[in-house]
């Protein structure tokens, strides 16, 4: 492809020191972790990418790096020829970070002055900038009540809500349905595809094979902090290579 | 732009605060409770202090004590208040969420405290209003302007201290050793409930390093004396001796923790 990637990674490592007081007054102990290594891809507007793994590969690591929020160890990451560490606010406004962590939300606050505050620090006006996000995720009716008092489907929705307000062509998803009920996790699939079908750029970390199979798209299996693209060879579903791979079954939900 | 981001916070904070109106309430009956209690030990102990007291508006324990109160809560929330709300930012994952957004950490981290310092500042004025209004506190001969001024020069001098906590607590998490020691030593030291002259010499020499006790000086010499702020040269002078130090060396600090954070990974932990 001639174009420039969405998405540029290269040799992209992350070594997480560990502090502990014997380490730093004798320089024993244990040294830290490397959690990614050498990891390689460019992904090109309108692709999306699933990132599978066990639990502790690396996969939030990665996600997170891409996010601005964990710097490099080495290697570098460009968004639309953008490096991360170098314009990290240029970066910001063009991507969506969509967390899946209710927490990171006021509780006691309504889902409006949750939006508009999220809204107001991506420097855009909450009375034209929420609207339109909250009509196409059906939120409207929802937004004058309290955070706490969301369903876990909704505090989701919210979440992807809050992603989308300032309109970015790449989006973040860590696990967009974990905790979620096998209705609510469809529905938030469908919604996924009609994100998708707005050719928005997705990286998406998840357990699940469903929503590789509802969006499609190219995959890779981070294990031990090594990324690889893969595909399934003739005769062989996801399933299967990805126990081969990484010798243990994925949650399925039928 | 920055000042729409910091609007922003101050009203998420204000919502926050009146969300819980039991509490937002009983606040001013907290103070309340506070000045009765040391309205009746200045009752007590009337008689037995007016040599130590007769440089603060003519010897009375309860103006006194009143002006050391408000001024201690005001410290407080200047040392605490940067890392509670990095510690309530890192724990639920509201720091990350901000963090994604074309907003600096520093934009983030200082529009955090605003809000508490607004009601700091409300605070010290319900302070002076029930004691004026149910204790008879002398406020007649107050220069206003000279309080205002040791009041940013307190802030200013003590905001670094808050901001060291921050950095330690960005690092290692817990166990910051700063806030606590700084506290205990102000309420011990500068003298917010009892004069420095019952103090030992020695004490009184390590009480002057405190920023606290010059504010506290400075503010009762203006709410109880009416002092000016050219009167009270020394004490606005020591205060930006330490501002003018302690905000650019934490401000570096600060920068170097955030940069050791993102290496490290403990922006996002607890």
């Amino acid at each position: 492809m001639g174009a420039t990637p969405a998405v540029s990674v290269s040799r992209l490592s992350k070594y997480f020191p560990l502090i502990t007081l014997r380490r730093i007054l004798t320089g024993k102990g244990q040294p830290g972790v490397w959690a990614l290594r050498e990891v390689d891809f460019d992904l090109y507007p309108g692709e999306v990418l699933f990132i599978l793994g066990p639990n502790g590969s690396g996969k939030t690591t990665l996600v997170k790096l891409i996010a601005g929020l964990l710097a490099p160890t080495t290697g570098r990451i460009l968004v639309h020829g953008l490096d991360t560490v170098r314009f990290p606010l240029q970066v910001k406004e063009r991507l969506g970070y969509i967390t899946c962590n209710e927490y990171s939300f006021y509780g006691r606050l309504t889902g409006w002055h949750n939006l508009a505050f999220f809204a107001k620090l991506q420097n855009l006006d909450p009375q034209t900038a929420i609207p339109p996000v909250v009509e196409d995720l059906k939120l409207t009716e929802y937004l004058d009540r309290r955070f706490f008092t969301y369903s876990t489907g909704i505090k989701r929705r919210l979440d992807i809500a809050r992603g989308l307000l300032h309109q970015p062509d790449i989006l973040l998803l860590d696990e967009p349905t974990t905790n979620l009920d096998p209705l609510s996790a469809a529905k938030l699939r469908q919604l996924l595809v009609d994100i998708q079908a707005q050719g928005k750029t997705m990286i998406i970390v998840t357990h699940r094979l469903e929503e590789v199979h509802k969006l499609g798209g190219r995959v890779a299996i981070v294990q031990d902090g090594r990324l690889q693209e893969v595909t399934p060879q003739a005769g062989e579903n996801l399933e299967e290579l990805y126990t081969r791979m990484v010798g243990e079954k994925m949650h399925v939900v039928s | 732009m920055w000042f729409r981001k910091v609007t922003a916070f101050v009203i998420r904070d204000f919502l926050w605060d009146v969300s819980y109106p039991l509490n937002f309430m009983w606040r001013g009956g907290s103070i309340f409770f506070s000045l009765v209690t040391f309205y009746f030990l200045g009752r007590l102990v009337g008689g037995t202090t007016a040599g130590h007291l007769a440089a603060y508006g003519g010897g009375g324990y309860f103006p006194f004590v009143l002006v050391g109160l408000a001024l201690a809560g005001f410290q407080s929330v200047a040392l605490t208040s940067i890392s509670m709300a990095m510690q309530y930012g890192m724990y639920t994952g509201t720091l990350e969420a901000m963090l994604v957004t074309p907003t600096s950490l520093s934009t983030i981290v200082f529009s955090s405290v605003l809000y508490r310092f607004v009601s700091a500042l409300l605070s010290i004025v319900m302070y002076l209003v029930f004691g004026v209004l149910l204790f008879g506190f002398p406020l007649a001969q107050a220069d206003f302007l000279a309080a205002a001024v040791v009041l940013a020069l307190a802030l200013l001098a003590h905001l670094p201290l808050g901001i060291f906590s921050a950095s330690f607590l960005l690092i290692f998490k817990r166990g910051d050793p700063i806030t606590s020691l700084i506290g205990h030593l102000s309420a011990l030291l500068a003298g917010v409930y009892f004069p420095l002259s019952v103090l030992p010499g020695w004490l009184q020499t390590v009480s002057f390093f405190l920023p606290f006790t010059h504010a506290l000086e400075g503010l009762r010499q203006a709410v109880l004396n009416g002092r000016t702020v050219l009167d009270l040269s020394t004490e606005i002078m020591v205060l930006s001796i330490f501002a003018a130090i302690l905000l650019p060396l934490s401000l570096t600090v600060f920068s170097y923790a955030i940069h050791q954070a993102k290496r490290l990974g403990t922006l996002s932990q607890f």
